[in-house]
């Protein structure tokens, strides 16, 4: 899967997450926001309620009371029993108490306050009424209680705490019943309010797990193409490898071929130049024995045998001189050709080198040419032992120092310093650096190439020691850069595996 | 060489004429005057000394001495050397490999087939000259058998 499609879905994930998350967290307030609301709502029906049958209890509670009483004041005035009395005693000291609570019960009913007030007025009245009759009784003036009685004025006065009491209970039962509606009601809403969350939070939830779903699914899949994109690229680089081993191993031996079947034509050119100049000398020594005979037939100097002369004195030498000059320089420059394909054939022995031991051994092999310029090597080095070509980091170094000695700056004492650390990713790197006569920085890669070299040509070389040091460092699995500043000193830098890749076989001849 | 009254010839495989002029000059300036068969391709080699049969009767009392290059145009010096020392009227002639290869394998198996002398032609002229100067002056002191 490609990787722009990857990040567009992760946005629009992250971004349906998120809403959905935000769509659920309003739900859920409003859930939680609708319940407090309602809670409070039926918190104040329930109290109405109570409230409604707290005035019922307070009502009836007085009415049977008062009824108490009456009932024990005709019982007394009937029998003239005093202990039909005590019942009327006790109603007489407690009915105040029931309708204190009436009224605390029903303050909150402004419209009840002028009733309730008169209700207790009428009580009262009652109350007096039936204790100047109970008293009455009491003094044996019976006829006088039974006026009274007969008045109606008592029993009007019951009948209106009766319309009263009635009321008031209508009242409360009414608002019991309105109260219960609305709690239903309340919990009928209430019922809704958390349906309606319940869907909005299910299919935020179901929202979320499709889209976590989804994504995973995708996830999963690019991981899955990843895979085989990686697989692949293994299985690509191998491949790749193997084609570079192989194409390496063909130019191996391209020049193996090529130097060998330059080298046969070359060695005939040199053979029969070698019997040219035989042949030439045995002319020469014929010439030479006859100046005498020209000299006595000096009017008759023959212009052929002059031309002669000169072509076997002059001409040939000089011509046989430049095709010896050329075809040893061609001579060289196969030999060098041959001796990097043989080292590019060599197979790689990988042992235990001790690198630092091997760098000071090495540069104790330049000590004697030093000493003849006051020069002086130091060698500051921090070095493990490495798994690798004892040979090769021989040339190596061998090559790097001869070069040092070879182009060293004429007007003052060669200074070598050769560093040795190692480097992350389990390698080691070896600076070797001169004060010497430098190389300009348009000739940096170049020196590394085959047959070029830098600055004056005052040293014999073919050019190939610094591609000979490349070509091995390769084949360690290393490298090597240089630093230069010119007129002041070179500095290569060889970096090296620690361990050297075993060979993959393909040295084969 | 052999100072019996049939003269040793020497037999000279060489592909390369230049080569094998070069070798001749130097051979003869070390006092060899024997008489050089050059070839410079296996067939007609083969052919003189096996015969159109093949079967070899043709150099049945020779004194022969090869010379032989492993790098020829139309075959490997290394199969004539096999078959040369397969044969049963050759087998005793003296052959020197005298090629380019140094390949370590190479001159192994030039020994295992039963070859009597490598030599790997030095890569400049001087060395060149020089080794053939002393092949001669070798094959002036060595005895060469008469095949069968």
């Amino acid at each position: 899967m490609p990787a722009p499609a990857m990040t567009i879905s992760s946005r629009i994930f992250a971004r349906t997450t998120i809403s959905l998350l935000v769509v659920g967290l309003l739900a859920l307030l409003a859930i939680v926001a609708a319940t407090l609301w309602l809670g409070a709502r039926s918190q104040a029906y329930f109290d109405e309620v109570l409230q409604a049958r707290d005035a019922r209890t307070a009502a009836v509670d007085l009415r049977n009371s008062v009824q108490t009483a009456e009932t024990s004041q005709r019982g007394f005035l009937l029998t003239g029993d005093l202990s039909y009395l005590v019942p009327y005693a006790a109603s007489k000291g407690g009915w105040r108490a029931h309708f204190e609570m009436m009224q605390r019960v029903l303050a909150g009913n402004p419209e009840l306050g002028a009733s309730i007030a008169r209700v207790g007025t009428t009580i009262d009245e009652k109350f007096a009424e039936m204790d100047v009759t109970i008293q009455l009784k009491r003094e044996g003036r019976d006829a006088e209680a039974l006026e009274i009685v007969a008045a109606d004025r008592g029993k009007a006065l019951m009948d209106e705490a009766h319309a009263f009491f009635a009321r008031i209970i209508r009242d409360a039962d009414l608002r019991v019943a309105e109260g219960v509606a609305e709690q239903r009601g309340n919990a009928n809403l209430f019922r809704w309010v958390s349906i309606i969350g319940a869907l909005v939070i299910v299919l935020v939830v179901g929202g979320s797990a499709l889209a976590v779903w989804r994504y995973t699914r995708e996830i999963i899949a690019s991981r899955a193409a990843m895979d085989a994109l990686n697989a692949g690229l293994e299985a690509r680089v191998e491949e790749r490898t193997a084609d570079l081993a192989q194409a390496n191993e063909e130019i191996q031996r391209f020049a193996y071929i090529v130097t060998h079947d330059l080298r046969a034509p070359l060695v005939n050119i040199m053979g029969f130049t070698s019997e040219l100049e035989a042949s030439v000398g045995s002319v020469q020594a014929a010439f030479e024995a006859a100046p005498a005979i020209s000299a006595e037939n000096a009017g008759l100097s023959d212009p052929v045998t002059d031309d002669a002369r000169r072509a076997a004195l002059e001409d040939l030498p000089e011509a046989i001189g430049f095709i010896r000059s050329s075809t040893k320089r061609m001579d060289g420059l196969i030999n060098a050709i041959l001796k990097l394909s043989r080292e590019g054939r060599r197979v790689l022995k990988p042992e235990r080198v001790e690198l630092g031991e091997l760098l000071r051994r090495t540069s104790e092999s330049i000590h004697h040419q030093l000493a003849e310029s006051e020069g002086e090597v130091s060698l500051a080095l921090d070095v493990p032992a490495i798994q690798s070509d004892r040979l090769s980091l021989e040339q190596i170094f061998g090559n790097l120092l001869d070069n040092a000695v070879k182009y060293r700056a004429t007007d003052r004492p060669l200074r070598i310093v050769i560093r040795g650390r190692t480097a992350p990713e389990n390698r080691v790197v070896v600076e070797v650096e001169d004060n010497g006569r430098g190389i300009a920085p348009q000739d940096l890669e170049r020196v590394f190439e085959l047959f070029r070299r830098s600055g004056s040509q005052d040293q014999p070389g073919e050019g190939i020691g610094l591609a000979h040091v490349r070509t091995l460092a390769r084949s360690l699995g290393g490298n090597v850069t240089v630093k230069s500043a010119l007129g002041k000193g070179t500095t290569f830098v060889v970096n090296l595996p620690r361990n050297l890749p075993r060979p993959s076989g393909s040295t084969a001849k | 060489m052999s100072h019996d009254a049939r003269p040793v010839t020497i037999v000279m495989i060489e592909d390369d004429e230049g080569h094998a002029r070069l070798i001749e000059k130097n051979i003869r300036r070390a006092g060899v005057n024997n008489e050089i068969v050059p070839f410079s391709n296996g067939t007609e080699a083969l052919v003189h000394l096996f015969g159109v049969d093949g079967s070899g009767e043709v150099s049945a009392g020779r004194h022969l001495l090869i010379l032989l290059d492993l790098n020829l145009p139309d075959m490997t010096g290394v199969d004539i050397l096999a078959r040369i020392k397969g044969n049963a009227h050759l087998k005793r002639s003296p052959v020197v490999v005298l090629t380019t290869t140094d390949d370590s394998r190479e001159i192994q198996r030039c020994y295992d087939l039963g070859a009597n002398v490598y030599i790997t032609k030095p890569v400049n002229y001087e060395g060149f000259a020089n080794a053939t100067r002393q092949l001669g002056l070798f094959f002036s002191v060595i005895q060469v058998p008469e095949t069968m």
